[in-house]
């Protein structure tokens, strides 16, 4: 059977397999010499990588950056190792690394548009009180609704699966949300350690000097396609990756229907390029014969 | 609503095991009814509305999961036992369990 791949990039690590830095030492990699270039593009020394960081863990900027930095270091070694996927898709903030994997941008353009997209939101965060959450075991529907009868200012603006949802608003109205998403049946429900609602509507003012920024960065075609998380359209060239770097940041994102779209053409076999395994556990309810590869078993 | 029997019992440990098995990468082996879900296997909410929707299917239930879910808030589970129990439950009960 011929394998059809795909390589996905996760955003954040939410938990760590303790087994990513033996498989980059295996195949001769250091994370510590990705962080030093992140060190050079940031412009401070960054802390040299542990399983432990409380900097990496919590802080929203640093956690950004290790993800990005380990999904580069994945993607490298698979690059090496002639696996060439004939899709990518990055979620949400994977997209960066994403973009270093098709060679459509450098190593630190990816960590110049992190901190810019950073330094902007925090504009926003620091206007009000934002948070974000995760809800599992309510429909699309079900979460909604409760939206609409608690009269919250909170959305949906991810769909992991069918049964895992992600949210993003004010704190207050976040923090009821996942109460009462709790009482109407939620089997899990929890606040995201982020300070900031990604993808909802008050991301919209960053749009303009997102754009200004992703303008003054050197990027190229894409060596292989990329699928939208916007809204699952297939692009390569130099002005669609622009225009969804923007929506990426600003718009909802739907990673059910991403993977959805992904099937369609056939892959069966993923590659999680990243850290930890949080892509493999939400495809749990993404119908499809495929496998889904992380460092674990690449 | 499903038939009971006295194999029952056997045959959802048997899932159970070897779901977590595959799913958390531990030879079954090493699995006992007494293993914490989170702490010793490494499980998660996702994995248990996976195992309610094999079981769904396996044994035709009418149930809703929201419904389970409301029963496992009031009604939490932490070893693999106390999983097979509740999955005992369900498969009896279908949307009924909140009445129990």
């Amino acid at each position: 059977m011929i394998n059809n791949t795909a390589f996905i990039f996760p955003a954040f690590i939410t938990e760590y397999t303790n087994k990513e830095l033996d498989f980059l030492r295996r195949n001769n990699i250091d994370i510590d010499d990705y962080i030093q270039v992140a060190s050079q593009v940031i412009g401070e020394e960054l802390p040299k990588f542990s399983y432990d960081s409380h900097d990496y863990k919590r802080g929203e900027f640093l956690s950004q950056v290790i993800a990005y930095l380990f999904s580069c270091a994945i993607s490298d070694i698979l690059q090496k190792s002639n696996i060439v996927p004939q899709i990518t898709a990055g979620y949400s903030m994977g997209i960066y690394a994403n973009l270093y994997a098709v060679n459509s941008m450098s190593l630190e353009d990816g960590i110049r548009l992190i901190k810019k997209a950073y330094e902007l939101v925090n504009e926003i965060s620091s206007t009000a009180e934002f948070g974000m959450g995760a809800i599992i075991g309510l429909t699309y529907n079900d979460v909604n609704k409760l939206i609409t009868e608690n009269q919250l200012d909170a959305e949906i603006i991810n769909v992991n699966n069918e049964h895992s949802l992600v949210i993003a608003g004010k704190i207050k109205d976040i923090e009821i949300l996942l109460n009462v998403a709790k009482e109407e049946g939620a089997f899990s429900v929890g606040k995201l350690t982020v300070k900031t609602p990604y993808h909802s509507k008050y991301l919209a003012q960053c749009a303009s000097g997102f754009k200004d920024f992703v303008n003054e960065i050197h990027i190229q075609d894409a060596k292989v396609p990329v699928i939208s998380t916007y809204n699952q359209r297939f692009f390569s060239d130099v002005k669609e990756i622009k225009k969804e770097l923007v929506y990426n940041l600003t718009e909802k994102i739907n990673w059910y229907d991403t993977m959805k779209k992904i099937l369609e053409g056939n892959v069966n076999v993923f590659y999680e390029c990243g850290a930890g395994k949080d892509l493999s556990k939400i495809a749990r309810f993404i119908d499809g014969e495929y496998e889904i590869k992380t460092v674990y078993n690449i | 609503m499903a038939q009971i029997t006295d194999d029952t019992r056997g045959e959802v440990k048997q899932i159970v095991l070897d779901f977590f098995s595959e799913e958390c990468e531990i030879e079954i082996d090493d699995i006992t009814e007494e293993s914490n879900i989170i702490g010793d296997l490494d499980g998660d909410s996702l994995m248990f509305l996976e195992l309610i929707e094999i079981f769904k299917k396996k044994y035709s239930l009418n149930i809703e999961l929201k419904t389970i879910g409301k029963y496992a808030v009031k009604n939490p589970v932490q070893t693999i036992g106390g999983l097979i129990d509740m999955q005992m439950l369900i498969i009896e009960h279908e949307n009924n369990i909140l009445n129990l």
